[in-house]
């Protein structure tokens, strides 16, 4: 057995607090991310999933350094992104991109297309001059678009060319690690599974690492090889796809796959029906975050925060 | 960005006229010709000569060159720093915050006029005063404008995009944010601009402003006044060039937001259409909870007139579901917004017929109409904040709602909101009923759109997307709730979705539109067992799979209303086109028991 | 409540920098006040003189001492005496406030019973030529300057028609009907603008909430238009049209010098501008103050009308 090469990114103990800032507030800071460990070796697809409040995208900004913790530290490559040197910054930047969910405030409206897909390759000096345009071209017909597409302008394309061409922008300056932000929430369902095939195809050809931010099971089940599970910041359950997916353990993932509509409604299991709102960030439970609505929770819920142990973390679990 | 051209000329022309004035052959504006005191319009002096016997035309356009260098410049000095503070303090935050944009306060305590004269007093009137004043006065408003636009472009996911692209801060600043934040900027210029023209004239005539003997508007107006018994005329000429020119740069401002910030074109709401009459033969014989027949929707674009809902029939029976899906521009929701009367004031009904209970709706006058909606008809919609008035308590809401179709209000009413509230599962109703909007969670607003709608036990009710904007565990508690609510009812349900996934776990019937025709109707376990139309088949496709394998998009977009092809509006992105599918748009026909499909190959798929 | 607090803490910071800058203004100009002031007329001053007048005005201690003191004595409401008669300017300024405040609000009274109506009318009939005509005649009104307006009114109401007297002012409790005849026209004067602009916010605003989704929701209820347009859109409809007339108002209270002045109207800001000509600082400084801290106050009242009428504000 050969040792297993070290992953591209690792976040140990995360955590992100918002909030009291200013003079004179004194506003309850928001917990957004709690304790979260993580890795993506290279050429992987980490699926993150939660319902809105999870903090799924304050997490994957801080994976990428544009949001700094309040605790903890990300690894990329071995360099810690706090401590890095702006000129290591400037390095990583080109090494990690991001897609976002909105089509329509991803792109800026007043610059042509063409000019923002050759932002990355000009901030970084990739290629010459010269050669920018056929860089461009060159990455539009990558995602499906006509070279003659680069000197119009965003509001000239529909939803799911919007998402294509951040997709390029992204891929522009040959990044090593992406995050997809819930890239395909916005659209129609028949454009997002373009999307989605543009995403695994682009994923294997440049063996990206993709860690893919969605609230839709399906999605994730179609696209990740694993998935991490978030409730009010903290990871309930995180494994291989199939494993979580197919037989959840927490009973947070079984609520929410049985919550998700199916086309074969008939295939269902019973649902389990969670009563209730999930509680607001600023107020935490104590012990388990999900204790509130939990349909297994006991009095030693409250007590204890659970540890992820092989996976889960819950009380009521191994 | 589209721009009336009339302002833009007029100020344009003024300009113009007040910096080519050296250059006019003109009289000298101070000459005195005391001999002719008051004379009145000749033709040397086109518009006469004031109390000095000075030419008023000359003294006027000289006048024009004072105000608006004045304002040129001190509109000019206040947006330059303007920008600068409020795109360091709106990018840099925290403390240069504080001192770029917050001691700006400062500056709005003093009512304008009040601080300008303040100011002059200390240092004495004259041009070198009025246009560093001027432009503290205005620098305020111009930092305020670039603040709150770098506020809103920086929270842009395309900010985020080109910092993620390793852009310095400079970079962001000159290249992404200042761009888009151009517009605000130049129409707070030409506010300030045409407000400091009003200033200047106005400590002009106090005295205060530009010195004597310099024209100005301000100081002509003021001369003229102690003669204006006399020679009302020396009055009435400044007077008529200071407001021809506020006017003019008033419509500027006006034109300039209007092309930054379009908002719709003036509708005119056209008078009750009144559709043709129906033939007897078409009433239904029975009375489904809701029938609609060929119902089409027209739209007036500058383009032309657009049909976003296309012929349209579908029936839902008491206590059944009927889902309609489609994707973005399917029409889907104009179709429920239609049936209750509830279009916006550019569409319109242009043909077919709509019953609920057996009686027509469509053409009922608008007062019946009303009272059917919210009665034995009612709708829910996809967004409940916005669909929830945030300055009423949620209580009052839905008391209104029992109001509109009670024949007195009264203590048994209030009882009733507190019981729809228990119904469909808010806990602590009572207190929740006080509650405002925004105090409660986005599950619990749909829960209470949904309380509002059940209020007068509608017959049929029309759910727009509702569970869109929910989570996906909230989503299947509305879910439960809305079909509990149906079997205790019986209310027939029109469920708007696009997403086939609930379809399938709600609906007795399914009809999908594309480009705003029904394509496929029927019951929803043989719609989605055995499509016959591809592009139902391609929909169901496009879903996620439960195995996990990727989906199959569909290629190509929906086609644009004004751009539909003149046969079947999907053969352009369908894989069983054949050439007679461009030749005409196919009918509707019947497939089997209550099963419909508007594809000429359907054959071929059963 | 600690979001009031705040409001009223900000508040009070700002009329202290108010009364420091006041303060600087008047101290840091060049040349010597006392000088400036006993030199009129060309002749040089006695030093004698100024000395005395220096020691009169505290000018002849120490800078920060003055400040203190300053600051001290407004504190305790002492505004100082006017250096033309050396009556305190305090009952000067008694005097003359409630005149400005009255013109005012006659003023605003005309905006809010003519411009709210007719905002909603054309909101409602928009694109009519109702709407129209309104739009031509609130772009015409808001580009006439108040001294213009008042100028013209004396002009054909005075001078030609001989309707009003040119301007004045008689006590309401002397003769109450020639005091409400000489407040009407410089109130015209500075409501027809203010009513234009209240008649564009409020058609702007009507016209906004009209299209806003919980009004397609009360439709959808079957609420009777008319208990719609008052509960659900008007309600919404004026929480800006009020504050931005409040904000015009406060403006108003240094900007009724010019409709004053044309009028003859003893209001604040004449003896404003009769202080200025008199090079009578403490009294400028005294009405400075006083206008700006009613501004400061109105501002904070805005605030908490905007709070009382919309309900998010108060959880914000």
């Amino acid at each position: 057995m050969t040792a297993a090469p070290s992953p591209l990114l690792v976040a140990e103990g995360v955590t992100r607090r918002f909030g009291a800032r200013g003079l004179f507030t004194r506003a309850r800071p928001v917990q957004a991310v709690t304790d979260v460990w993580l890795s993506l070796g290279r050429g992987e697809t980490v699926g993150l999933v939660g319902e809105s409040g999870s903090g799924k995208s304050t997490l994957g900004r801080m994976l990428l350094g544009l949001l700094p913790p309040s605790e903890g530290q990300v690894w990329f490559d071995g360099v810690d992104l706090a401590r890095a040197t702006p000129a290591e910054r400037r390095a990583l930047r080109r090494r990690m991109q991001i897609v976002f969910q909105d089509p329509h405030s991803s792109l800026d409206p007043r610059r042509t297309i063409g000019a923002q897909i050759a932002d990355g390759p000009t901030i970084h000096a990739l290629v010459p001059p010269a050669e920018r345009r056929a860089r461009v071209e060159g990455l539009l017909g990558q995602v499906g678009l006509a070279p003659s597409h680069a000197d119009r302008y965003p509001h000239e394309f529909s939803g799911g060319q919007r998402q294509r061409i951040g997709i390029a922008r992204a891929l522009a300056t040959n990044p090593e690690f992406l995050v997809a932000d819930e890239p395909v929430s916005a659209l129609d369902v028949s454009v997002q599974a373009q999307v989605l095939a543009l995403l695994a195809d682009l994923r294997s050809r440049f063996g990206l690492a993709l860690l893919f931010i969605s609230h839709d099971l399906a999605v994730v089940r179609s696209l990740c090889d694993r998935v991490v599970v978030l409730y009010l910041g903290r990871v309930m359950e995180s494994g291989p796809v199939a494993q979580v997916l197919e037989a959840p353990r927490h009973p947070y993932t079984q609520a929410l796959l049985s919550a998700a509509p199916s086309l074969e409604a008939s295939r269902r299991r019973t649902r389990i029906l969670l009563q209730g709102d999930p509680p607001s960030p600023s107020a935490p439970p104590s012990g388990c975050v999900f204790r509130t609505r939990c349909p297994v929770a006991m009095p030693a819920c409250a007590e204890t925060v659970p540890a992820l142990v092989d996976g889960v973390a819950c009380l009521r679990v191994g | 960005m589209r721009l009336r051209p009339a302002p833009v000329a007029a100020v344009a022309a003024i300009a113009v006229l007040a910096v080519a004035v050296p250059i006019l052959p003109l009289d000298n504006p101070t000459r005195m010709e005391i001999a002719h005191r008051f004379a009145a319009p000749s033709a040397a002096h086109w518009l006469g000569q004031d109390e000095y016997g000075r030419d008023v035309l000359t003294r006027l356009l000289w006048g024009a060159r004072v105000s608006l260098s004045v304002a040129a410049a001190s509109a000019g000095i206040a947006c330059v720093l303007g920008i600068l503070l409020g795109l360091v303090g709106g990018f840099l935050r925290g403390i240069v915050e504080v001192l770029t944009v917050r001691s700006m306060d400062v500056v709005l305590c003093f009512p304008p006029l009040l601080l300008a004269l303040l100011v002059v007093t200390l240092l004495g009137p004259g041009a070198g005063t009025l246009i560093p004043v001027l432009a503290v006065l205005y620098l305020p408003g111009f930092v305020r404008v670039v603040y709150a636009g770098v506020l809103t472009v920086r929270s842009q996911d395309y900010v985020e995009a080109v910092r993620a692209l390793g852009a310095g801060p400079v970079r962001i600043m000159g290249r992404t944010i200042l761009p888009n934040i151009a517009g605000p900027v130049l129409v707070q210029f030409s506010l300030a601009a045409a407000s400091a023209v009003v200033l200047e004239s106005g400590l002009s005539f106090l005295g205060l402003g530009v010195v004597p003997p310099a024209p100005s508007w301000g100081l002509m107006i003021g001369a003229a006044r102690a003669t204006m018994t006399q020679s009302p005329l020396l009055l009435l000429w400044p007077c008529a060039a200071l407001t021809l020119t506020i006017l003019a740069m008033n419509a500027l401002c006006d034109a300039l937001r209007d092309a930054v910030d379009p908002h719709g074109v003036p509708a005119r709401r056209r008078g009750a259409v009144r559709l043709p009459a129906l033939l007897p033969g078409l009433v239904p014989t029975r009375g489904p909870a809701l029938e609609v027949r060929n119902l089409t929707v027209a739209i007036d674009t500058p383009a032309g007139v657009i049909h976003p809902v296309r012929d349209v029939s579908l029936a839902v029976g008491a206590g059944e579901t009927l889902a309609i899906v489609g994707e973005s521009g399917s029409g889907k929701s104009l179709t429920g917004l239609a049936v209750l009367g509830l279009l916006p004031p550019i569409a319109r009904v242009v043909q077919g017929a709509a019953w609920v209970e057996g009686q027509e709706v469509l053409r009922l006058p608008e007062p019946a109409r009303r009272k059917l909606r919210g009665g034995a008809i009612a709708m829910i919609f996809q967004d409940p904040l916005s669909s929830l008035n945030p300055v009423h308590r949620i209580g009052d809401q839905i008391h209104e709602a029992l109001l509109a179709h009670a024949r007195r209000g009264g203590e048994r009413l209030r009882q009733r909101v507190v019981a729809l509230l228990t119904r469909v599962g808010i806990p602590d109703p009572a207190a929740r009923a006080r509650a405002y909007p925004h105090e409660l969670s986005g599950g619990m607003r749909q829960r209470a759109m949904i309380a509002m709608a059940i209020a007068n036990d509608p017959r049929v009710l029309i759910a727009d997307e509702p569970t869109t904007a929910l989570d996906v565990t909230i989503q299947a508690q509305v879910l439960t709730l809305l079909g509990d609510l149906r079997r205790e009812r019986g209310m027939g349900v029109v469920f708007i979705t696009h997403s086939l996934p609930v379809v399938a776990e709600i609906a007795d019937r399914v009809a999908v539109m594309y480009a705003g025709e029904i394509v496929e109707q029927g019951p929803a376990a043989t719609v989605f067992a055995k499509p016959l139309h591809p592009y139902t088949s391609a929909l169901l496709a496009s879903a996620p799979h439960e195995d996990g394998s990727l989906p199959d998009g569909i290629p190509g977009i929906v086609p644009l209303p004004h751009e539909l092809p003149p046969g079947c509006a999907f053969a352009p992105r369908c894989r069983h086109r054949i050439p007679d599918c461009d030749a005409q748009r196919p009918a509707l026909v019947e497939t089997g028991e209550g099963h419909t499909s508007r594809c000429l190959r359907w054959r071929e798929f059963a | 409540m600690p979001w009031l607090l705040k409001r009223i803490g900000t508040a009070l910071i700002l009329i202290w920098i108010v009364a420091t800058i006041v303060f600087l203004a008047i101290r840091l100009v060049p040349g010597d006040p006392a000088e400036l002031l006993l030199s009129q007329g060309g002749v040089a001053p006695d030093p004698a003189a100024v000395a005395e007048l220096h020691e009169q005005l505290g000018l002849d201690r120490p800078f920060i001492v003055q400040y203190g003191d300053n600051l001290r004595r407004l504190a305790q409401g002492d505004l100082g005496r006017s250096l033309q008669d050396d009556s305190p300017v305090v009952t000067e300024i008694a005097r003359r406030l409630p005149r400005t405040l009255e013109l005012i609000a006659a003023a605003a009274l005309f905006a809010i019973v003519t411009g709210i109506p007719a905002g909603m009318l054309a909101a409602l009939r928009r694109g009519g030529w109702l709407d129209w005509l309104a739009l031509a005649n609130s772009s015409l009104a808001l580009s006439v300057p108040v001294f213009v307006t008042g100028t013209l009114l004396v002009l054909v109401f005075a001078q030609w028609l001989h309707w009003v007297p040119a301007g004045g002012y008689v006590p309401l409790a002397r003769d109450p009907i020639a005091h409400l005849t000489l407040l009407t026209m410089p109130a015209l004067a500075i409501g027809l603008g203010l009513s234009a602009t209240v008649f564009r916010m409020t058609r702007a605003a009507v016209l906004d909430v009209a299209q806003r989704d919980y009004v397609r929701t009360a439709r959808a209820k079957g609420v009777h238009p008319t208990r719609i347009l008052a509960r659900h859109v008007l309600r919404n409809a004026l929480m800006p049209v009020v504050t931005v007339l409040a904000l015009h108002l406060g403006s108003l209270l240094g900007g009724t010098v010019l409709v004053e002045y044309v009028f003859n109207y003893p209001g604040l800001s004449g003896l404003l501008v009769e202080a200025v000509n008199a090079r009578d600082y403490p009294t400028v400084q005294a009405v400075v103050l006083v206008i700006s801290v009613l501004f400061v106050a109105l501002n904070l009242a805005v605030d908490l009308l905007y709070a009382a009428l919309d309900p998010r504000v108060r959880h914000a």
